[in-house]
């Protein structure tokens, strides 16, 4: 599988960079396209006038942009508290799983574990388990330490639910790390754990950086748990705050608060990617310098 | 765009740094006030701080209870009402309350109660027994309907404070151009609308709800009430699914499809769909709940001023009812305010909070209210409502409802999109549902073990038609408005009070073998 | 299945115990704090779940727990709805990670080349991701619906379709629609795993393995696929434990109709509980339905260790 046989390979580089030209670009394009157009709807949706939502055949681009579903979102409610709330939900759910589940993975690369298959084949299993039914079991647990609206009962599950992947991934980047690097560092005198943090870790920093992402996104729009654990209205996150939207009864759908609410309740998670994207890159570079 | 965002970046990573530096006061201040909620809650027995009555309530509308609540902490200093906003839907706020409830010590004192809740409360334990606080001439202001959906095994555990029914709206001025009446059967419904189709632009006849959801439950009952069929009775528990009414009434429904009277995508519709495409001037025809009333005579709406409203309608052989929906007050079975809790229900469910509801559109559970001058001047087409409140067709008030709703779902949605013939959809369906209650009776009595039949096994054979005298005639001769249900459950009774038991065979073959013939 | 991937390397040092000892302790005090948190959170939900299954605990038993041995199973063996929900989920899960890994590595390969405006492509291509998935499941639902939803229009406007599809309410199709919409919104889960597996691989080797000859084709089934194996084998069993636990979508999107044909096993086990109030039942669902889902990661994890045991030898590495 692995090997190719040569006389089926494409024919020699000429016609190879002329398709790389438009291809490249094409597939960038349809790439934009898949991932950006039920987006864009939203967002659109978002400035449409209730009329150009409820019409009928489908207006695409609206003629008349409005902000009032905006102005609805922030009328009734303390929007940008819920944004603070899921925030900070997110940020410390996923720094946990980051601390706890970095060096976790470290020891399960390198450190020679007893049992590590074992182990890895266990935290495995849990992942296995859907969060859907983990939340039944939870409801137990909360009450009994009676964590109900204390954000302890959010932060942990959710690090929780992000550590195995945090663990599965790091450790496969670590083991793909070349070993003569951490051996030298440790000729040089490095300790464990300062090799963790001074020589490690900035290696990998795109798939901390990646997995960090992943976790805080899960974190994020997490509901189930939300909605149940915490019922005190200024400490609710975005997902929650958005079920709540409604139009003038239980059946109607207000489009228009939602589409605002999920851009809104978007745009942080945006933001972080950015920001995060650049670090990635940078760490990628450094790290090549470095090796 | 892409300056913007780099200086968003950059005051982003400003605000995160004094965000940093507030989480964990903020996170310690919340630690207090959840404290301080604890002890509130609490200690109020030993200090003379007012009791805390808390409820959980649907989003949308809380804004409804707000000028309430504070009239009555103001008639009440002993009492402070804690209304704790719950999300836009109601399941997830039966979930809300279920997982609270499960618990074992409640948060909350009171339960906002849709109709189809109450048995499974009831029956949890989870819920007071509230036959004793009203006398019958105080019940009889109420709609009996909606008392009676408060019932479970004769015990009255809910309150309503508001009711909802489904109900018929045409488009007025397009029947005007064929100079026809509202329809008062379906016939006249398909007739009228296949003769709008045809002769003016409209493109649908009749919408209603198909989605696999509870809706397409509440949907069906009134078919099935308009073709004097029925679904279960809640007292004897009988299944009459596979009767001919309601084989009949799933042809109906499917008829609507076939003759291009309701577009197919029928069978994916919730209540929004529907009311959007009526909305735009889609369709002549709609079933749906009282919400659209206001919204499709707003002054944007396409079709503002050409919009009717009309009971449930049905066949000759059965009388048209709208499914009853609504909310009702219980009371927690475990608060330790159950004084205090009645004083809040009996305040929520009076005629002045009605009145105030009502004003905004909420159709109330009080008679008198709909001859009320001062709403009617508000809302004139309440007057048409209150024949539409007072006609209505319950879902079977049984404790394992959600469950009986799921298999009527289930099946009902497979006759629809065609994966099942309607007969095979309606015998499995009513087996599923036999089995059901019969693995509860089993349980809860836990005597007189269910003897397996072999002959009554087999699905080929209509159990209920051919064994039981069931005959749903008796509603036809009924030409009074009141109640079907109380009709219906008083009727039938004797003729099936003599049969020992259901005769309910354990074996679930039936219910498998439809998944076994729609792999199709 | 990923724990044999340590390459077996000969010991370098004379000292080997000490270290290996060293190792070992600190290894520990960097796992326990995880393992704890795990345990914390997951063992008693997985453990109530094994309890209550050997129990009935229902409305007919007025929610009091009364111990029934495996009677839960076997009523489980005969209940046509669990059968078929397992069955829809083990469609839809085959299908939407097989065509999302696809895409996924696509998209990976292309979001690793460079091009201009890099950063903002792959903030977009994660995008589906972080839209909340119960809102824009309610998006799709519209985007789905037969008289003005966009897809129809879309298709209607290019003259395929010359009436509108009923997406929803054809068994078939509304698996096909959920899928499309689970793809979506999934696939940015794979693509952005095996980017970072992607950008990790040194481009010393590719640049090595063309001065040897090798053209783009080759390289790619000879350095990426190999090196992004650990990668892609994460993104395929996280992909496979969120699409047998999928919930809202389906919920939002077509409630598990038509006719049951895109009900899921964990919106059943969902209902089983938390709306049946039938516990006992419910968990033994979840516990049949956690095994086989172990069951299944253990066969694959076994074949996939076989598949590399034979392809060591020609592994770049």
């Amino acid at each position: 599988m692995t090997t190719q046989p040569l006389d089926r390979t494409p024919s020699p580089s000429k016609p190879s960079i002329s398709w790389k030209q438009w291809a490249l670009p094409l597939s960038v394009g349809l790439i934009v396209v898949f991932c950006l157009a039920p987006a864009l709807w939203q967002l659109l949706t978002s400035f449409k006038t209730n009329e150009a939502i409820a019409a009928i055949p489908t207006v695409y681009f609206p003629s008349e942009f409005t902000l009032e579903h905006y102005q609805e979102l922030f009328e009734r409610r303390p929007f940008f508290n819920y944004m603070l709330n899921s925030f900070v939900v997110a940020t410390l759910s996923t720094v946990l799983a980051l601390g706890l589940g970095s060096p976790a993975a470290y020891a399960l690369a390198r450190l020679r574990l007893q049992g590590e298959s074992i182990l890895v084949g266990a935290i495995l299993v849990v992942t296995l388990f859907p969060p859907i039914l983990l939340f039944l079991g939870l409801l137990n647990v909360v009450q009994a330490l009676n964590l109900g609206n204390n954000y302890l009962s959010l932060i942990l599950p959710y690090a929780a639910i992000n550590l195995p992947l945090t663990i599965l991934v790091m450790r496969s980047f670590f083991q793909q790390l070349p070993r003569d690097l951490e051996d030298s560092a440790k000729v040089d005198g490095y300790s464990t754990v300062g090799l963790l943090l001074n020589i490690v870790l900035p290696l990998t920093l795109p798939a901390l950086a990646t997995t960090g992402i992943l976790a805080f996104i899960t974190a994020w729009n997490e509901f189930i748990f939300a909605l149940t654990f915490i019922t005190a209205e200024p400490m609710k996150t975005i997902p929650v705050a958005a079920s709540q939207l409604g139009g003038a009864s239980i059946f109607e759908v207000p489009f228009g608060p939602i589409a605002a609410a999920t851009v809104l309740g978007t745009l942080p998670l945006v933001l972080l990617v950015l920001f995060f994207q650049r670090q990635i890159i940078r760490g990628l570079t450094s790290g090549a310098v470095k090796g | 765009m892409v300056l913007d965002l780099s200086r968003m970046q950059a005051r982003l990573r400003d605000t995160l740094r004094r965000w940093k530096a507030s989480i964990f006061s903020r996170i310690f201040s919340f630690a207090v006030l959840g404290l301080a909620i604890t002890l509130a809650l609490g200690l109020p027995s030993l200090t003379q701080q007012p009791v805390v009555i808390s409820f959980l309530m649907l989003a949308p509308e809380t804004p409804l209870f707000e000028p309430l609540i504070a009239e009555f902490e103001e008639q009440n200093p002993d009492i402070r009402i804690q209304m704790v906003e719950g999300p836009n839907a109601p399941n997830l706020v039966e979930d809300l309350n279920t997982s609270a409830l499960l618990l074992g010590r409640s948060p909350y004192d009171l339960i906002n109660l849709d109709v189809v809740w109450t048995a499974k409360f009831a029956a949890a334990g989870w819920l007071l027994d509230l036959s004793d606080r009203l006398s019958d001439e105080q019940l009889a202001a109420f709609l009996d309907s909606t008392v009676e959906a408060g019932r479970y095994e004769d015990r009255l555990y809910r309150i309503p404070w508001r009711t909802d029914a489904g109900l018929l709206y045409y488009r007025s001025d397009l029947l005007d151009t064929i100079g026809a009446a509202p329809p008062e059967t379906f016939a006249d419904m398909m007739e009228a609308a296949q003769t709008l189709q045809s002769e003016t632009d409209v493109n649908w006849g009749y919408l209603w709800q198909g989605r696999q959801y509870e809706g397409v439950a509440a949907m069906f009952v009134e078919v099935l009430s308009g073709f004097g069929g029925y679904w279960i009775d809640a007292d004897t528990l009988e299944v009459g699914l596979d009767l001919p009414e309601s084989i009949e009434a799933v042809r109906f429904l499917l008829d609507t499809v076939d003759a291009g009277v309701s577009p197919p995508g029928v069978t994916t519709y919730q209540e929004e769909e529907t009311r959007r495409l009526f909305q735009s001037g889609g369709a002549v025809f709609m079933r749906n709940w009282p919400y659209a009333i206001p919204i499709l005579d707003a002054d944007a709406s396409p079709v503002q001023g050409m919009v009717g409203i009309r009971p449930m309608i049905g066949t000759p052989e059965g009388e048209g009812a709208g499914c009853l929906g609504g909310w009702g007050w219980g009371i927690v079975s475990s608060t330790p305010h159950p004084e205090e809790a009645w004083r809040v229900v009996e305040f929520l469910t009076s005629e002045a909070a009605q009145r105030q509801n009502a004003m905004q559109g909420y159709m109330p559970s009080l008679r008198s209210l709909y001859s009320d001058p001062e709403i009617l001047a508000t809302h004139p087409y309440f007057t048409d409502l209150f024949e539409v409140a007072d006609n209505t067709v319950l879902r079977p008030n049984i404790a394992q409802y959600a469950q009986a709703s799921d298999i009527l779902q289930r099946y009902l949605s497979s006759a629809l999109s065609g994966r099942m013939t309607p007969e095979a959809a309606m015998q499995a369906a009513a087996n599923e549902t036999r089995n059901l209650l019969g693995r509860f009776a089993d349980r809860s009595t836990e005597e007189e073990p269910i003897e397996p039949v072999g002959s009554i096994s087999s699905p080929a054979t209509p159990l209920a038609a051919s064994n039981l005298p069931v005959e749903p005639a008796p509603l036809t001769d009924s030409p009074d408005l009141s109640v079907t249900v109380t009709v219906k459950a008083e009727e039938p009774t004797p003729a099936i009070a003599p049969m020992p038991e259901l005769p309910i065979a354990p074996s679930i073959a039936p219910s498998i073998a439809p998944f076994v013939e729609d792999v199709a | 299945m990923t724990s044999n991937s340590a390459p077996a390397r000969p010991p370098v040092t004379h000292k080997i115990d000490v270290i290996v000892q060293r190792d070992r302790q600190i290894g520990w005090m960097l796992t326990i704090p995880a393992l704890l948190l795990l345990i914390a959170v997951f063992a008693y939900p997985i453990g109530l779940a094994v309890w209550q299954s050997f129990i009935t605990k229902n409305l007919g038993t007025e929610l009091q727990p009364q111990f029934s041995g495996i009677q839960n199973y076997i009523r489980m063996a005969q209940d046509g709805r669990f059968w078929q929900s397992l069955w829809n989920s083990v469609v839809f899960t085959t299908l939407s990670i097989i065509i999302e890994f696809l895409l996924g590595l696509g998209i990976a390969l292309v979001l690793n080349q460079a091009f201009r405006g890099r950063n903002i492509v792959r903030t977009i291509a994660i995008l589906p991701w972080a839209l909340p998935t119960a809102l824009i499941a309610l998006a799709w639902t519209w985007i789905f619906n037969d008289q003005f939803g966009v897809v129809n229009d879309l298709l209607l406007r290019l003259r395929i379709i010359d009436s509108g599809i009923n997406w929803l309410g054809n068994p078939t199709l509304a698996m096909v629609a959920v899928i499309i919409a689970d793809v979506w919104k999934t696939t940015p889960f794979i693509s952005i795993l095996l980017l970072a597996g992607l950008q990790s691989i040194p481009d010393d080797l590719y640049e090595a393995h063309r001065i040897d000859g090798a053209n783009a084709w080759q390289s790619f089934w000879q350095i990426t696929l190999p090196l992004l194996l650990p990668q892609v084998v994460i993104a395929l069993v996280f992909r496979f434990a969120q699409a047998f636990g999928i919930f809202d979508l389906i919920a939002v999107m077509t409630g598990g109709g038509p006719g049951g044909a895109t009900e899921m096993v964990s919106l059943y086990i969902y209902s089983t509980v938390m709306r049946y109030l039938d516990f006992g039942y419910g968990s033994a669902l979840v516990v049949v339905t956690f095994l086989l889902l172990v069951l299944a990661v253990a066969i694959a994890a076994y074949l996939l260790s076989r598949v590399r045991g034979s392809a060591q030898a020609t592994d770049a590495r």
